[in-house]
């Protein structure tokens, strides 16, 4: 990764919590976490919905742990995640607005 | 920006960003209706569970790890996965007569296993466990959970084709659950000791209609006296829905429950056709829910909160959304043409019960093999009940 990407990394992982960075942050680290959870097949261990262990050797009460793990990773991925990048958006359009009409009251009247 | 500002700015924009996607979420599962719903051939969602289904039985290793996982939590699955699937795949017969030939192995095959199974380890094999805490009331012990499940089995087999091997089987199971119905006051025989279910009693009325229809008898006088009692006895006040379980007295035990009323009130189109259809719509008034796009059904009308069996699956809190219920549900949205539940309750399933295909294969990871043959029936259900109302005109 070239010097610049990894400013911007720093700059991510560092922003403050309500702000569009770092809103794109968190949604960011639960897009990874559900990627690891899909990745480890935790999908399959949802089967506890239905009452059924994912097998027999596993158990019910792993099922059930590795699936609500993969349940909540999975509903924060599609519910939470896109809500952050929309905030994310939002919160970037409103700064720019208001730094453009500050810009705006700030700047000498222009000569007759 | 000072931090105070920042933080609400923040709090104001996620506000409006949940707004903004909530109602919006479901677009991305929101399915064409061709994908799951078709008037001839197999909708491709039927096709890839189908595919899934006929791997099982023709992978013995498979489906023995299918099966154990479903019989470690309840033995009934195991029978009732049989059920459905053998039900489908007649529908899928009618529907594609050129695949016919491979389904009606598939159905003999089962049916086969089964009857075996039933004959070799006796009832309890695929009942639960509590079966044998206290005696059956009705002697012989007999199920009418086996019974009518297994009659409908056959029936629809020959609805498809005739085997004439079957024909006497059909005969000897339709008149043992009359005989057994008749001996109460009620028309009510147990599936368990002193517990009758209106699951099986529907599945059982749909079972001797379709035998009607096949071998020219007439069965009409008592499936009209058994709509009577039925609406003297297991009607629930508050909701004008069937109770879900009873005594041999027709004392109701539950209340209406999602897990049986769907199919009750599918099996009583060819009973009663008004009498089912005001059925689905209390049911879908008192237990199916739609919210931002998604559908689901709860187990347990508001009016009524029975305690949670195995059969209920899990049920998430807050929206009650009841796992059995929901898939149970399908069938009653199928059965009766009703797209504006249907629609959302596929969308609600491929967010909420995570599909995995493979090569041509489709199974929802929160279900089991019996909700998978659930789903497929409700993809497929049809013809066989146009052909029998279509005989008895």
């Amino acid at each position: 990764m070239s010097g610049e990407g990894k400013g911007r990394l720093r700059r991510l992982a560092g922003a403050k919590m309500f702000s569009a960075a770092g809103f794109v942050m968190r949604a960011l680290a639960i897009a990874a976490v559900f990627t690891v959870a899909h990745a480890l097949g935790l999908r399959e261990h949802t089967t506890f919905l239905s009452g059924t262990a994912a097998s027999v050797d596993g158990g019910m009460d792993r099922s059930v742990v590795l699936g609500v793990i993969y349940l909540a990773t999975y509903h924060a991925f599609v519910l939470l995640g896109p809500i952050l990048l929309l905030a994310a958006g939002l919160l970037w359009l409103w700064e720019r607005l208001l730094r453009a009409s500050q810009g705006r009251r700030i700047s000498p009247p222009a000569d007759p | 920006m000072n931090s105070r500002r920042q933080i609400l700015a923040g709090l104001a924009a996620l506000g409006i960003a949940t707004a903004i996607w909530l109602p919006c979420a479901h677009l991305f599962f929101v399915q064409k209706e061709s994908r799951y719903r078709s008037a001839s051939g197999l909708p491709p969602k039927a096709r890839a569970l189908a595919a899934r289904h006929l791997q099982l039985w023709t992978d013995p290793a498979l489906r023995t790890r299918e099966l154990e996982r479903m019989r470690h939590s309840n033995a009934e699955w195991d029978f009732m996965g049989r059920s459905f699937l053998v039900w489908s795949l007649a529908e899928m017969s009618l529907r594609e007569p050129a695949a016919k030939t491979t389904y009606l192995a598939v159905m003999d095959q089962i049916i086969a296993e089964t009857l075996r199974l039933e004959q070799e380890r006796g009832l309890y094999f695929f009942l639960m466990p509590y079966a044998k805490e206290r005696p059956f009331l009705q002697k012989p012990e007999r199920s009418l959970f086996l019974d009518s499940e297994i009659a409908l089995m056959l029936a629809v087999r020959r609805t498809v084709e005739e085997k004439p091997e079957y024909r006497p089987l059909l005969a000897v199971r339709v008149e043992t659950m009359l005989e057994r119905m008749r001996r109460s006051k009620a028309l009510a025989a147990e599936s368990y000791p002193d517990e009758c279910w209106l699951f099986d009693h529907a599945v059982a009325l749909a079972a001797i209609r379709v035998a009607d229809a096949l071998d020219g008898t007439d069965h009409s006088a008592f499936l009209r006296e058994w709509v009577a009692k039925a609406r003297q006895n297991l009607i629930h006040p508050a909701t004008g829905l069937l109770v879900s379980s009873f005594t041999t007295r027709g004392t109701p035990l539950d209340g209406p429950e999602g897990s049986s009323i769907w199919l009750a009130a599918h099996c009583l189109r060819l009973v009663d056709e008004d009498f089912a259809r005001d059925q689905y719509r209390r049911a879908r008034k008192e237990l199916g829910r739609t919210l931002g796009g998604f559908a689901w059904s709860r187990e347990w009308p508001v009016s009524w909160q029975g305690p949670m069996d195995v059969d209920s699956g899990a049920v998430i809190p807050v929206l009650d959304v009841g796992a059995g219920a929901s898939g149970l549900a399908f069938i009653g949205a199928s059965s009766f043409g009703d797209a504006d539940y249907l629609a959302p309750l596929h969308a609600t399933l491929d967010y909420a019960a995570f599909p995995k295909r493979k090569e041509g294969r489709l199974k929802y990871c929160a279900s089991n093999q019996v909700g998978d043959a659930v789903l497929l029936y409700a993809c497929v259900l049809g013809p066989i009940w146009d052909k029998v109302k279509e005989a008895q005109r």
